[in-house]
């Protein structure tokens, strides 16, 4: 069972700017008001393969239907898709919501003896922000950041977090990375590209006789 | 060999070998003949990767009657009961229910807020309710797989958009998962709320595509208090990530309904609507505000409690696979909105399944059936979001209109038939007796309900599908709610590959041989390599005789 503490009040609001993980003392809580939600903070458990925190990283994260409006085809996105930390660092994460709907940050992959299911999870309701850390272990690996409501992710709301350069790109990251299945769009073809290819064509059966000529 | 007898044997050769391709060719399709070809012979292990248990039985513990937070929840025999917390919760609000029970359900914290009682009366009259708009079998970029997956019958998953309470965490089951947890689900939840309750209905669009809701019936004002639109359609769409909230304060009870008022002809189609219901005002009284899935209401208002012993929500959709399509085969929402606004020609449409509470039988049996004992009268409320008629039939009732789109009809008025049509968007309140008089019930039975519009006990064209379900007498159900003496037909339906088509109707028992799927016929392979040399051969020839003429002209 996990462990329930209710925020009286919120935990969202910038003035307070209480680190959720602080806050419930250890990592597996969860936290969950009308506001929104922080699962599995974590900003004092060191992973077992850490000595020590390497660096601490301050990271803002907004979420929007604005910031897909540089990605041509997605809908929602962060206003990042990538971020790159070293082994063992410390992210006090700040997440903005600036739409009126609900959106998550969720992290995918961490070890689960530290976050239950592998899982970092912010969800906020509505407008407005959470603070919560996290601290990543030493392994080289990128790791799936995203809203994991309906076709959010998969109209554009997904990022990745690189630790030690990461070991790979995922697939889907706007501006980043293709889709594994991507959308098929038809080419233009204008009077100009058709007259060209026909010009080219003709240049080219021509090209025999025009060698031949010269050899001669 | 003579030089002159050359040419005239091989023009005889080639003959020879024509007559054998002509004569000896294999076959596409051929005659039976005197023995036309054997029954094919199906082993159990063809079907069993494909078959499923009827009922998965995932939470007994749900189906008794009993009490959270105080609140009565009525017993429920099905195989799918819904969720007693989410029962619980939908009564006394998110705001009003402990953490723990909370955590039972899906909603989020803020999907139904119910406060002040106005009115004295002992219950909350100002309720604020949230909602999502959620893709189900959407597609999935990063693979040929849809994702938020939701089966309407065994491995048929149309593209579908439904209204849903905001909830919370994982869209899927679980986090290995790309099934849609529980709440997302077709069609979108019955809503309930109190005559004279100032409710405020806050659209939150988490889709990619503009929505709005349309309060269909229901006592609305056309503009909101500060003059915003209340009326929900296509000019006042909410876009994605915008919210909008519009406010009733309703005067008429009855079964109403709400949808999506923009692109209104594919949006309805696509699953946007679902009933909405106003339960008279009376002292004490806490109707379920969400019905998820529609179906049986574990906590009656207390209007219907008063007069009926059971209260049931069936709500009919029918989808076009072509427009359901759309949203799994592209990604890019400008695709889309071509696509289902200006390629997508709704005039020259077709309806291929026919869905009651979201389902289509057999999945109809597992949470979308009537479960009566004997001499109750069981409130029915019907609403036909199909884009062709309903014509419901129950097998073995008659059963009484008591109200049509939600005004009721005096009692000497009434009509008692056994066929209710119900045109798109109409709402019957019907009253089923089951007392075994000849007239409203023949008895105790497993007495098939379903549209008598042929098409729609069809699952695209495939019988039995669609809508039809069953009013099942309590005693006739095993412990898992599902219809005793049944499991034969039951293991053939419940299977993916009967609904691919790819199964004979009657492929068990007696019948089997005789009207099992006939086999093809079987290849003769002798007359095969001598086709296939003669045809090689000629080939050979033809080359060869291209290739000397070509030498001997060159010699020249």
């Amino acid at each position: 069972m996990k462990v329930f503490v209710m925020l009286s009040s919120l935990v969202l609001v910038a003035s307070q700017n209480v680190s959720a993980g602080e806050h419930v003392g250890h990592h597996s809580g969860m936290m969950m008001d009308t506001k929104g939600m922080i699962m599995n903070a974590n900003s004092d458990q060191l992973p077992r393969d850490c000595q020590k925190i390497s660096e601490t990283v301050d990271i803002t994260v907004r979420a929007g239907q604005k910031y897909a409006l540089k990605f041509n085809g997605k809908m929602f996105a962060f206003d990042q898709q990538q971020w790159d930390v070293k082994p063992c660092a410390k992210l006090n994460i700040t997440f903005i919501n600036d739409d009126q709907i609900r959106h998550q940050l969720m992290i995918h992959g961490l070890p689960g003896y530290l976050y239950p299911e592998g899982m970092f999870h912010l969800e906020l309701n509505g407008a407005g922000e959470l603070h919560a850390s996290l601290i990543v272990p030493s392994q080289k690996k990128t790791y799936l950041v995203h809203c994991e409501l309906p076709q959010h992710a998969e109209k554009g709301m997904k990022a990745q977090l690189k630790v030690d350069g990461g070991d790979s790109d995922l697939p889907n990251i706007p501006g980043i990375t293709a889709a594994t299945k991507e959308d098929i769009y038809p080419v233009e073809w204008t009077q100009t590209a058709f007259g060209l290819l026909l010009f080219s064509v003709l240049l080219g059966g021509m090209m025999p006789f025009l060698i031949s000529r010269l050899k001669k | 060999m003579k030089k002159k007898y050359f040419v005239p044997l091989l023009i005889l050769w080639v003959i020879v070998l024509l007559a054998v391709v002509i004569f000896w060719h294999p076959n596409i399709i051929e005659q039976g003949g005197i023995m036309p070809p054997d029954t094919q012979n199906r082993t159990l292990s063809d079907t069993t990767l494909s078959t499923e248990q009827p009922c998965s039985n995932e939470h007994p513990e749900w189906r008794a009657a009993q009490i959270i937070e105080g609140i009565n929840i009525e017993a429920s025999q099905a195989c799918q009961p819904d969720n007693p917390y989410e029962v619980a919760t939908s009564v006394k609000g998110t705001n009003n229910v402990s953490m723990a029970t909370l955590m039972q359900t899906d909603f989020a914290q803020d999907a139904l807020m119910m406060n002040d009682d106005m009115d004295n009366d002992g219950d909350p009259d100002v309720i604020r309710i949230k909602l999502e708009v959620v893709e189900l079998n959407g597609n999935n970029p990063e693979g040929n797989f849809l994702i938020n997956t939701y089966d309407i019958a065994p491995g048929i998953q149309p593209g579908l958009w439904v209204y849903a309470p905001k909830s919370r965490g994982m869209a899927v089951k679980n986090f290995n998962s790309i099934v849609a947890a529980p709440i997302l689900r077709a069609p979108s939840p019955t809503i309930r709320v109190e005559q004279g309750d100032k409710v405020f209905i806050t659209l939150e669009n988490t889709h990619y595509l503009p929505h709005t809701i349309h309060l269909h019936g229901v006592d609305h004002p056309w503009m909101t208090a500060d003059g915003h639109d209340n009326d929900g359609t296509e000019e006042h769409a909410v876009f994605p990530g915008k919210s909008h909230t519009y406010e009733i304060q309703p005067r008429h009870t009855g079964s109403m309904l709400y949808h999506c008022h923009v692109q209104t002809a594919q949006h309805l189609m696509m699953g946007l609507s679902g009933l909405f219901v106003v339960e008279e005002n009376k002292p004490n009284n806490w109707p379920q505000t969400f019905n998820i899935g529609a179906g049986q209401v574990r906590h009656r208002s207390v209007a219907t409690a008063a007069d009926y012993t059971q209260e049931y929500d069936l709500f009919y959709q029918s989808i076009d696979k072509s427009l359901a399509r759309i949203i799994q085969d592209y990604s890019d929402p400008r695709l889309i909105a071509k696509r289902m606004s200006r390629n997508y020609n709704i005039t020259e449409s077709f309806e291929n399944y026919f869905l009651l509470n979201g389902h289509s039988f057999p999945y109809t049996l597992r949470d979308s059936m009537i479960i009566a004992g004997d001499n109750e009268t069981i409130k029915l409320r019907v609403a036909n979001l199909q884009r062709s008629m309903v014509a419901l039939h129950i097998h073995g009732h008659k059963a009484t209109i008591t109200a049509y789109d939600g005004v009721d009809i005096a009692e000497n008025q009434q009509i008692t038939r056994d066929v209710f049509d119900i045109a798109p968007a109409q709402r019957l309140d019907l009253s089923l007796k089951t007392v075994n008089n000849g007239l409203n019930s023949y008895g105790p039975g497993l007495w098939m309900f379903h549209d008598h519009v042929v098409t729609g006990t069809t699952t695209d064209g495939l019988e039995p599908g669609g809508n039809m379900a069953i009013l099942a007498y309590s005693d006739l159900l095993d412990e898992r709610g599902m219809p005793k003496m049944h499991d034969q037909l039951l293991s053939q339906l419940f299977n993916k590959d009967y609904y691919l088509k790819q199964q004979p109707i009657w492929q068990q028992g007696d019948f089997a041989k005789l009207l099992g799927d006939a086999s093809a016929i079987s290849i003769n392979y002798f007359q095969l390599i001598i086709f296939g040399l003669s045809v090689g051969i000629l080939s050979g020839l033809l080359i060869w005789v291209i290739a000397r003429k070509k030498l001997k002209s060159q010699d020249r």
